[in-house]
């Protein structure tokens, strides 16, 4: 009985993918149609690059609050340096400025010791503070309008460009996580950060690392929607968070650390990719699908506390 | 004093207390950086130091003050914050106003209070029993609570439509405004209970070691629950006094009221990591934060950009909170 519960709980996103799926086939018509799909997985290429960040830090036990902020400013950033540097230079400078704001995370966890969440959220308001103070509030639109046309090119019927790059980072997230020495360290770190210290694995530097990296891949998320879109907005990735938190965590990758997988949130992000294409197309309002993604959210971590494989069943509450 | 402290060392490490240079640097610290932020707001502008300013100030105090009092208990219950508060702002504000017509003013004020306090208890049995981290469960109850609030008006603004609770809430009593009124209530019912009642001392031990506090029979998951509850409280009273002085009341009313509420509580010296602390210091916290905001509107610093001081206050008083606290156990 418990075991059927526990494959059941680590199944689930394939569940609820599947349900997901069903569910939006049958309310909204043409859903299953190769330009629906190609329109959902562009938008939540969007959503998945931070959330493969994102997986990694939650892996490590840590959390950052700031990638909707870093989001925003990587793209404005991207987008206010073309005419002095160049549409592709500039994207980079716009990457680079997220490994950046990534180090200032870590740092602030690493250094000073304060909890990732505290920090992130005072970065997560400082950076959105930059956001504004660069733009004066304003969008801002970028040189090249072409650029955006070619971005959103459909290949292979389904694939746009940063869709790819989501599908392709995260198999190799994935091969990483399964397969690599580091990869193996990154769960040690998270799940026991003594035990990890003791054979011989730093975890500060792991954690830093992964903060850089969660900040690299929100600044690339960011510096992509800003040059699909043409516009660099201080407003961007303003109510993105929890909706990649839900993401990560129906793909089964626990708050608490040390437990993750890629391919868990590459399903949970085609879930909530495949769920907002469907409430969208069903005209619901945007707070509806608030509400939505917000219940998912804590019932997932409701399930996880409550229903945990092992002996293990009935430990301390965390805080 | 460190020295002295060296012998028990094991059970400061068991039970944190405030360390004498901790002590030190937030109180004496806060009260300059306070003079300073006065002289500078002096010197800087002739707008300062003018009675209507400094109203100005002490009304938008209380509004987020009555925020600040909840947060105290968060904090000192060692729940990190509460990110719920933009959505019970917003129930406050917008409830008590949309449902004015229907129930009168004050069932409708009480009302939409009472709701709020419903938002912390989800938030509170989430954290408390469930034992979900508080930011998550927090930003996942505010996210929720935000999306039904605005589905039940349709998404709209909402208008006052009894001019005279305005004028009641904007007026004065014995020569002080309402607002401040009541936000001394609050602030005062909030330092009695922290500080003297069985409920307060609940809180400080179980942020400063749970399971000490639960070997003691404290009920520690009601304590916590309890401190989440009295921040939805907060937050609805807060909301629904701003939707009565504005009479009217959008969804994102309350968006950056948590952060300003965050920062003074941890500007006035509270440690994130929970057991110490006192509904005070959180009140100075915010007069020094006050200050700033208002030194900073009058020299044209935009309310958007502020954002970047308010993350940098909180940054830096928790890093010194972190650094102090080894330094005075090590």
């Amino acid at each position: 009985m418990l075991r059927s519960l526990e494959r059941l709980v680590r199944y689930r996103v394939v569940i609820i993918l599947a349900a997901t799926l069903i569910v939006a086939t049958l309310v909204v018509p043409g859903f299953l149609r190769l330009s629906t799909l190609a329109l959902g997985l562009d938008r939540g290429a969007s959503i998945g690059l931070i959330a493969i960040g994102m997986t990694v830090l939650l892996i490590a036990r840590q959390i950052d609050l700031s990638v909707g902020s870093i989001f925003g400013l990587c793209g404005i950033i991207a987008v206010m340096l073309q005419p002095s540097l160049g549409v592709w230079p500039a994207a980079a400078v716009g990457v680079l400025a997220g490994a950046v704001l990534g180090a200032i995370n870590g740092l602030l966890t690493v250094v000073f010791r304060i909890n990732s969440l505290v920090a992130t959220l005072a970065t997560m308001l400082a950076f959105r503070a930059i956001a504004h103070w660069l733009t004066e509030s304003q969008p801002v639109p970028g040189a090249d309008i072409m650029l955006s046309i070619t971005l959103s090119k459909v290949y292979l019927e389904i694939f746009t460009l940063r869709a790819l790059l989501f599908v392709g980072l995260i198999l190799c997230l994935h091969a990483w996580l399964t397969w690599t020495v580091a990869g193996r360290n990154l769960f040690a770190v998270g799940s026991n950060p003594e035990a990890a210290t003791a054979s011989g694995i730093s975890p500060d530097r792991t954690v830093l690392l992964s903060f850089i990296f969660a900040g690299v891949l929100a600044g690339m998320a960011g510096v992509l929607q800003s040059l699909t879109t043409n516009t660099g907005s201080p407003m961007f990735g303003s109510e993105i968070l929890v909706v990649i938190i839900a993401a990560v965590v129906v793909g089964g990758t626990r708050i608490e650390g040390g437990k993750g997988s890629a391919l868990g949130t590459l399903g949970g992000v085609l879930t909530i990719t495949a769920l907002t294409t469907a409430m969208e197309f069903q005209s619901i309002p945007a707070y509806v699908q608030q509400v939505v993604m917000g219940s998912i959210l804590i019932l997932l971590v409701v399930l996880d506390r409550t229903i945990r494989p092992g002996p293990q069943a009935k430990a301390a509450p965390a805080t | 004093m460190t020295s002295a402290a060296d012998p028990k060392a094991p059970q400061a490490d068991r039970f944190r207390r405030e360390t004498p240079l901790a002590l030190l640097a937030t109180r004496g610290g806060l009260i300059l950086a306070i003079i300073g932020v006065l002289s500078f707001g002096v010197l800087s502008s002739p707008m300062f130091l003018t009675a209507g300013n400094l109203l100005n100030v002490l009304t938008n105090m209380s509004i987020i003050g009555i925020i600040v009092v909840g947060m105290t208990f968060v904090l000192v219950v060692g729940g990190l914050a509460d990110l719920s508060v933009p959505a019970t702002i917003a129930c406050g504000a917008i409830l008590s106003l949309a449902l004015q017509p229907m129930l009168g003013t004050v069932p409708a004020f009480v009302l939409a209070i009472t709701l709020a306090g419903l938002c912390g208890l989800v938030s509170g049995v989430l954290v408390g029993y469930v034992g979900i981290n508080p930011i998550i469960a927090t930003l996942g109850v505010g996210t929720i609570v935000l999306g039904i609030v605005q589905s039940l008006v349709g998404g709209v603004i909402v208008y006052g439509t009894n001019p005279a609770t305005a004028d009641f809430v904007k007026g004065r009593i014995f020569g002080i405004p309402v607002l401040v009124l009541i936000f001394a209530l609050v602030a005062i019912a909030g330092h009695l209970v922290l500080s003297r009642s069985y409920w307060g001392r609940w809180t400080t031990a179980t942020g400063g070691n749970p399971i000490a506090a639960e070997a003691s029979a404290v009920p520690v998951r009601a304590v916590r629950a309890g401190a989440f509850v009295l921040t939805g409280l907060c937050g609805g009273l807060s909301g629904a006094l701003l939707g009565l002085t504005l009479q009217s009341a959008r969804p994102l009313v309350g968006v950056g009221y948590e952060f300003s509420a965050i920062t003074a509580v941890v500007v006035g010296g509270i440690s994130i990591s929970g057991g110490a602390g006192s509904v005070p210091r959180a009140i100075i916290g915010l007069l020094f934060v006050q200050l700033l905001t208002n030194v900073m509107v009058l020299n044209g610093v935009r309310t958007p950009d502020q954002g970047f001081v308010l993350g940098l206050l909180i940054a830096a008083a928790v890093a010194l909170d972190m650094a102090l606290r080894r330094r005075g156990i090590a």
